[in-house]
């Protein structure tokens, strides 16, 4: 049993996230209920099982390099549940089917394809995927509109989020086509000028994505898909080029589109205004209500917070899927809002390790593009909770109650692992 | 009996955070470890390589001129690979040179003229240790690998 052996500080790193789970979800019943049924235990404990499963599938197929990925997805998924249970737990048996489907999803990606690089010569299939991902909440019968923005696809009762899965396609498809007209720059460094013109085959695509970021914007009504769809690019062009003038152009071009936006639609503005002044007479118990009483929640943190299932957290409108930052941070306090924050650094850290080591661009983009969704989100919805910018229907990756979004950052690790797989086999590390 | 229970409730809300971080904390461990070992690795395999200009008729490459490798390096006569020769007996696309589990491995990618190992063609993949000469026409090139 060499393979097991080979990832035990992945299962050791397990067993404190068991814990975790574990106690976090009997504090929150015994909260509520003021005592304590075992049969409580049943949904951490299903899901423990469900992380070691995953634990001894990566060990059975001999994956080698990151340990650190899958329990830090697992603690947080872990907390997500636990908040779920905290703040709708008419939902939680639903939010754990689809953490089971999230780790069926993860051990098919550790599965297919069997050689990563293939994915890149798809790279115009998953274009043109993602783009039709990406307009199918317009159609007329399958489109849904949730809370004013209509970035849904809904069959009967089952709904799904198409842009989370667009955003892992736009990495595999950026990372390939960045690979591909890298050298084109290389031997062609066309400049007009003063002001560096990008070649062709930067200039098209940075327009393109700007256009398509734009239409996603006025006609879904998402700021956040936006935000990011133009954030994922934008980061993935700059260190494909190393050219900061590129990222330059595709903000002023986001702050153009942002302020046409801001006076020809509504509900941008609404979203700036309640952003600017959240409790000004005419928002305070309207469109800003969510986001004073989210800050007044955070506030009532303090350093080490209310105590699990001992806040006042449903005074938040959706609190589980949009607020779950600040209800997490007013029962855990400062303490725990930071720990948490920590495991999204350490996430995306060791992401970006993953890609730096990567051998081919290829992986290097797909492994740094991959660990800046997760840093984008993280840092979108938290300074949204928080007001530091406005606030976007972004989730908290793999803490936010929502399907999609489980499955597929589940699929984003398991992405990840992968390529540090293959870095590990290359360089002949364990 | 209710004032036991609200210690166990805080007891079990303190250590929530407690646990959370020596998660925190043993994450960092582990990265720790995994990066001081990966260096300990990189030791062996320093750098990875380069191919250094052994023999050379025209201006580029040199002689003398150092290329250092990738974990997959293109050799051929297109501008676009890793290390560019020209030299027309070269192909356009002429071979590849792969590091597998720490071992440098170099293969003929169907060239016209093929590729010569120490002075042999290969037909196959072929492991290639540091000081071998590497002959794609009237060129030659010499593996070096830091740490050995």
């Amino acid at each position: 049993m060499m393979a097991v052996a080979r990832r035990r500080p992945e299962l050791g790193l397990l067993l404190w996230v068991a814990a975790l789970g574990i106690t976090g979800s009997v504090a929150v019943a015994a909260a509520e209920a003021a005592g304590f049924r075992p049969q409580q235990l049943v949904v951490p404990v299903t899901f423990v099982v469900i992380a070691f499963a995953l634990h001894l599938f990566l060990a059975a197929r001999g994956i080698r390099g990151d340990q650190l990925l899958l329990p830090i997805a697992a603690a947080l998924t872990a907390i997500g549940l636990v908040l779920v249970q905290r703040l709708a737990s008419n939902l939680l048996l639903q939010q754990l089917s689809w953490t089971l489907i999230a780790a069926g999803a993860f051990a098919a990606t550790i599965l297919v394809p069997r050689d990563l690089t293939a994915l890149s010569r798809f790279k115009w299939t998953w274009a043109l995927l993602g783009v039709l991902l990406l307009v199918s909440p317009l159609l007329p019968i399958i489109g849904r509109e949730v809370n004013g923005a209509r970035i849904w696809l809904g069959v009967g009762t089952v709904t799904f989020e198409p842009w989370e899965a667009v955003k892992i396609l736009l990495v595999i498809f950026f990372a390939a086509y960045l690979e591909e007209f890298r050298e084109v720059l290389a031997q062609t460094q066309r400049r007009g000028g003063p002001v560096p013109v990008p070649p062709v085959p930067y200039l098209v695509p940075i327009v393109a994505m700007w256009a398509i970021a734009m239409l996603v914007m006025v006609f879904e009504k998402d700021l956040g898909a936006t935000l990011l769809f133009l954030g994922i690019f934008l980061a993935m062009l700059y260190l494909a080029t190393g050219e900061a003038f590129y990222t330059l152009i595709g903000l002023l071009l986001l702050l153009v589109g942002g302020f046409v936006a801001y006076h020809a639609f509504g509900h941008v503005a609404a979203r700036v205004d309640v952003w600017l002044r959240p409790f000004a007479d005419d928002l305070r118990f309207g469109s800003g209500y969510q986001l004073v009483q989210g800050l007044f929640a955070l506030a009532n943190g303090g350093l080490f917070g209310a105590g699990l299932g001992n806040g006042m957290p449903e005074r938040i409108p959706v609190v589980w899927s949009d607020f779950v930052f600040d209800a997490f941070a007013e029962e855990v306090g400062f303490a725990g809002a930071l720990a948490l924050l920590a495991l999204y650094l350490l996430f995306v850290y060791r992401g970006m390790l993953i890609a730096l080591r990567a051998p081919t661009p290829f992986l290097q983009l797909l492994a740094a593009g991959l660990s800046f969704i997760v840093a984008l989100q993280t840092l979108v919805i938290v300074g949204g909770n928080a007001r530091l910018i406005p606030l976007t229907g972004i989730t908290l990756p793999f803490v936010a109650y929502g399907g999609s979004s489980l499955v597929t950052n589940w699929m984003l690790v398991a992405l990840l692992i992968r390529v540090s797989d293959v870095t590990a086999r290359v360089r002949g590390t364990p | 009996m209710e004032i036991t229970f609200a210690v166990l409730l805080w007891g079990v809300r303190i250590a929530f955070l407690v646990i959370l971080y020596v998660f925190l904390m043993r994450a960092f461990g582990v990265l720790h470890r995994a990066l001081a070992a990966e260096r300990a690795a990189d030791g062996a395999t320093r750098a990875l390589g380069i191919l250094i200009v052994e023999r050379s008729p025209g201006r580029a490459p040199r002689v003398g001129e150092r290329f250092p490798l990738r974990a997959s390096t293109s050799i051929g006569r297109d501008a676009g690979n890793d290390v560019p020769l020209s030299d027309e007996a070269a192909s356009a696309r002429h071979a590849v040179l792969e590091l597998r589990d720490g071992e440098w491995w170099v293969q003929d990618l169907g060239s016209t003229n093929g590729t010569l190992v120490n002075g042999t063609r290969i037909e196959r993949a072929e492991r290639l240790r540091a000081g071998d000469e590497l002959a794609i026409g009237r060129i030659a090139l010499r593996l070096e690998t830091g740490g050995g």
